[in-house]
């Protein structure tokens, strides 16, 4: 691949290539971090092809409240914590319901092609303790707080929400439009990354650094250093 | 390879080094000195005050765009070219 004349796109193949690498990086060096696992895409009947489909899936994911730096903490379903730095919700006199004063949030996440945009796609969805589904703007409440400005007010980065490709729910996602422009600039200076095989396996580490920081996942330097200077 | 010559556990400081790409503005002071042990967020607030903006898309070398809540020494040890930090950025157009 030629990263000078590189228009910031993947093709499916390479995606599924990439997402191979980006599952085994995230393993070896986000260990504490619960695995983003394939998942193979579900048969349509009467689609000619049957390529290789499927899409890198995190799910029940419990962010807690960011804390006044930056970021969310990513665990599994644990007790949730009993001191957080955010304000209270405000209570909501007509239906008391329970005495706890935080209401934890279970996420999935989903990283799926886009074969329109041919570039990678987030798509979430958030719910209660009791299984509703989450509003978006119950959603930005729980992303970092440098977050929902640069949602707001960046073109690259804003939430749609539409039919998940694979499920017939609706689901949120990170809009694609910007993506291969960003994608082509974090590659500009790297003309050592030029060699193609090296360039796909970190196309989702590099892709994931962007769009993790908007919902406060963290890539650690591990990931990225793994490859061979 | 970065060139550490103090030992790790001294506080040092940084030498950032920003770089303006696509259709940033090249800033007058684009190198400074950071302690080492402050976070990402710094530089990255440092250019949203230097450009007049409240969304800056920032990356480094490896095709990384830093968390901010990244240590400025952990990113020069791991990234640094002759002794510097280089950054750059672009702005990621707002909306209207």
């Amino acid at each position: 691949m030629d990263v000078s004349s590189w228009d910031g796109t993947l093709s499916l193949n390479e995606f599924s290539l990439a997402a191979q690498a980006f599952e085994e990086k995230w393993k070896i060096s986000n260990s504490a971090s619960p695995p983003w696992l394939w998942v193979n895409a579900p048969i349509r009947p009467f689609v000619a092809s049957q390529k290789v489909d499927g899409f890198l899936s995190m799910e029940n994911i419990c962010l807690l409240r960011p804390s006044e730096d930056n970021g969310a903490e990513v665990s599994r379903l644990e007790e949730e914590k009993t001191s957080l730095s955010e304000k209270e919700e405000a209570i909501d006199d007509a239906t008391l319901v329970h005495s706890n004063h935080h209401e934890v949030h279970y996420y999935d996440f989903h990283i799926v092609y886009s074969a329109s945009y041919r570039v990678p796609v987030l798509y979430f969805r958030g719910y209660d303790s009791d299984g509703l589904p989450l509003q978006l703007n119950e959603i930005e409440k729980d992303l970092p707080a440098c977050s929902a400005k640069v949602l707001l007010e960046s073109k690259w980065t804003f939430i749609t929400q539409e039919e998940h490709p694979y499920f017939n729910r609706p689901w949120y996602k990170l809009h694609p439009c910007g993506t291969s422009e960003w994608m082509k600039l974090l590659f500009l200076d790297e003309a050592v990354l030029a060699e193609s095989k090296v360039a796909i396996e970190l196309h989702l580490v590099s892709w994931f650094s962007v769009v993790g920081q908007v919902i406060g996942l963290r890539v650690p330097i591990e990931m990225v250093n793994g490859r061979i200077n | 390879m970065a060139s550490v010559t103090e030992s790790p556990s001294s506080v040092r400081k940084v030498i950032v080094q920003l770089k303006a790409t696509a259709d940033a503005p090249i800033l007058k002071q684009n190198k400074f000195k950071i302690p080492g042990t402050d976070k990402f967020a710094k530089v990255i607030d440092f250019l949203r005050r230097q450009l007049h903006r409240e969304t800056v898309f920032v990356y480094i070398n490896s095709a990384f765009s830093p968390n901010p809540d990244e240590l400025v020494i952990d990113l020069f040890n791991n990234f640094g070219v002759d002794g510097k930090l280089l950054v750059n950025y672009a702005c990621s157009m707002a909306w209207g």
